[in-house]
């Protein structure tokens, strides 16, 4: 839980002009092309007690996801599919702006947007879910908390419950006299494909892909686009300014090809398909 | 009594943890130490320091922890209508008065704050007023204060600040002297660098981040000279050419202490 005001970030005007120099000469402070992400590091299996678990550092950015398996009621209206819910936690200790309390806005809307990519992408095959159809399905929560926030917490966040699903093992359940009863065994979870989110600001005339939280501080307009191997399968504009169709046009075309990379990674680290 | 010298030279300056017993007797507790009994004992991480007049601890690390007639550089971060505050790179917000800035005939109605000041604004100010009973209050009233218009800005840890100086000013004389810049420290680390030549400030910044990070080894003047290609005067190469034989394994502690003293001296002069 926790009141962020990650968005009152105020950066230093000296340090805004240092930053507009940089992008008009095609750099970006920290000495990064535009289209360039930070170092991507996803460790797995940090959470002993969870069913599945990945802890992923985007640069100083840091997440840790943990995947746990439940049963219950399947929600309404779509009575034969499993139920799964991502939520999303900035902790007080992971920057300076962010205090102990209920979520603040910009986290509902992290844990939405990472929701929103896993669920419309169907990474999850939730129709595998069902142990008796429209009365007791697998419930699956991935709770993400954020450590330390050095911005593009929706990258960061969808990488870590991405890892964390994939390597997540599914328990065996089964219905023995009407009681659910847990079989001992294992299985992996069903994944149809991998989800993968390319964030990208728009800094005066500049779009750049992963900001840094200063960076954040400074931009005008953010977009988070997701692709599967399917092709796009979400999208949020953030933030009060705008894009131009050709910016959208070529950050969407990025996020197709960042989108490939990553995928390629955590596929190779959560050895998914092979 | 030659050894009881010895052992005296070897308390006066070591390396302390928090909670480490610096001495014990009739000391005066100076800084980052507390007396517990008849022992003063160390609060932070640093350089326990035993002269004649008490003990304290040069720390190596943390926060910058105000204190008057400090200069400063701040951030506008907030105004009320009476005053700014102030980010000051510490756990102490600052304040700033209106009424430092536009005179004693200030009035909130007519006077527009953010026409001076406005929010993201990089200030020079000296620290005024801090005790355990009010936040730090800031003035602008003197020379070379008020708003920074332009530079390079940069942050280190205020624990790294005397050592940026160094001795009388040597390290940021070689600095801004070796670059072509202008170095403008504040206590609290906070580090604002102006110049004609964006190669030099580059290499400035190199500088100061260098010293940053090697804070605590030796030398260190010595190598930053090296990194700006500042040629030697010929008093040091004689120096450097006496110096033959290598040095053994403990040395660099000796040095470091010699340079914490360089420090102390930067420091008493502040």
């Amino acid at each position: 839980m926790s009141v962020s005001k990650r968005s009152t970030i105020i950066v230093e005007h000296l340090r805004k002009q240092q930053m507009m120099d940089a992008i008009s000469k095609g750099k970006r402070l920290d000495g990064r092309d535009f289209n360039e992400q930070r170092p991507l590091e996803i460790e797995l299996d940090v959470v002993k007690k969870a069913n599945g678990s990945a802890r992923v550092r985007l640069g100083d950015s840091e997440v840790i996801a943990g995947v746990k398996v439940e049963t219950g009621e399947p929600f309404e209206g779509l009575e034969n599919k499993g139920a799964l819910i991502v939520s999303a936690e900035v902790l007080p200790t992971a920057s300076p702006h962010v205090e102990p309390g209920p979520p603040d806005e910009e986290t509902v809307e992290l844990a939405r947007v990472v929701d929103r990519g896993v669920r419309e992408s169907e990474m999850v095959d939730l129709d595998k879910l069902v142990l008796v159809p429209g009365k007791i399905v697998y419930t699956i929560f991935v709770d993400c908390s954020v450590i330390n926030a050095d911005g593009n917490l929706f990258d960061a966040t969808s990488y870590a419950t991405v890892s964390a699903l994939l390597s997540a093992k599914l328990p065996v359940l089964e219905m023995q006299n009407d009681k659910v009863v847990d079989t001992g065994k294992t299985q992996p979870m069903p994944v149809t494909t991998v989800p993968i989110s390319i964030t990208a600001v728009r800094i005066g005339d500049a779009v750049i892909l992963d900001p840094s939280a200063e960076e954040e501080a400074c931009m005008d307009a953010r977009i988070t686009i997701t692709t599967s191997e399917a092709g796009f399968c979400a999208l949020q504009k953030g933030y009060t300014g705008a894009f131009t169709i050709e910016q959208i046009k070529k950050a969407a075309e990025t996020a197709r090809i960042k989108g490939e990379e990553i995928r390629a990674k955590i596929k190779e680290l959560t050895k998914y398909g092979q | 009594m030659a050894c009881g010298e010895l052992v005296m030279q070897e308390i006066r300056r070591r390396y302390v943890l928090p909670g480490d017993k610096i001495a014990e007797g009739n000391y005066r507790p100076l800084m980052n130490v507390i007396r517990t009994g008849n022992a003063v004992i160390a609060t932070r991480i640093g350089i326990a320091e035993t002269g004649r007049d008490g003990v304290k601890v040069i720390p190596l690390s943390g926060i910058y922890i105000p204190r008057v007639n400090d200069l400063v550089i701040g951030k506008i971060v907030d105004h009320t209508s009476l005053s700014w505050e102030v980010d000051i790179n510490s756990c102490f917000s600052a304040h700033l008065p209106a009424q430092d800035v536009f005179g004693r005939d200030f009035s909130p109605a007519r006077d527009d704050m953010s026409k001076h000041l406005a929010i993201g604004d990089m200030i020079t100010a000296r620290i005024v007023a801090f005790d355990r009973t009010r936040d730090p209050m800031l003035t602008v009233q003197d020379r070379d204060l008020g708003k920074i218009p332009r530079g390079e800005l940069l942050k280190i840890s205020a624990t790294r600040v005397p050592r940026l100086i160094g001795k009388r000013g040597s390290m940021i004389q070689t600095i801004e002297q070796a670059t072509q810049t202008r170095v403008l420290i504040g206590q609290n680390g906070v580090v604002v660098v102006t110049g004609r030549n964006p190669e030099g400030i580059k290499q400035a910044v190199k500088a100061i981040r260098m010293v940053e990070e090697e804070a605590h080894t030796a030398n260190l003047t010595q190598r930053i000279k090296v990194l700006l290609n500042v040629p030697e005067t010929p008093q040091e190469a004689q120096a450097n050419s006496a110096v033959t034989t290598p040095k053994p394994q403990d040395q660099p502690v000796q040095d470091t202490m010699e340079e914490v003293e360089e420090e102390l001296e930067a420091e008493s002069e502040k």
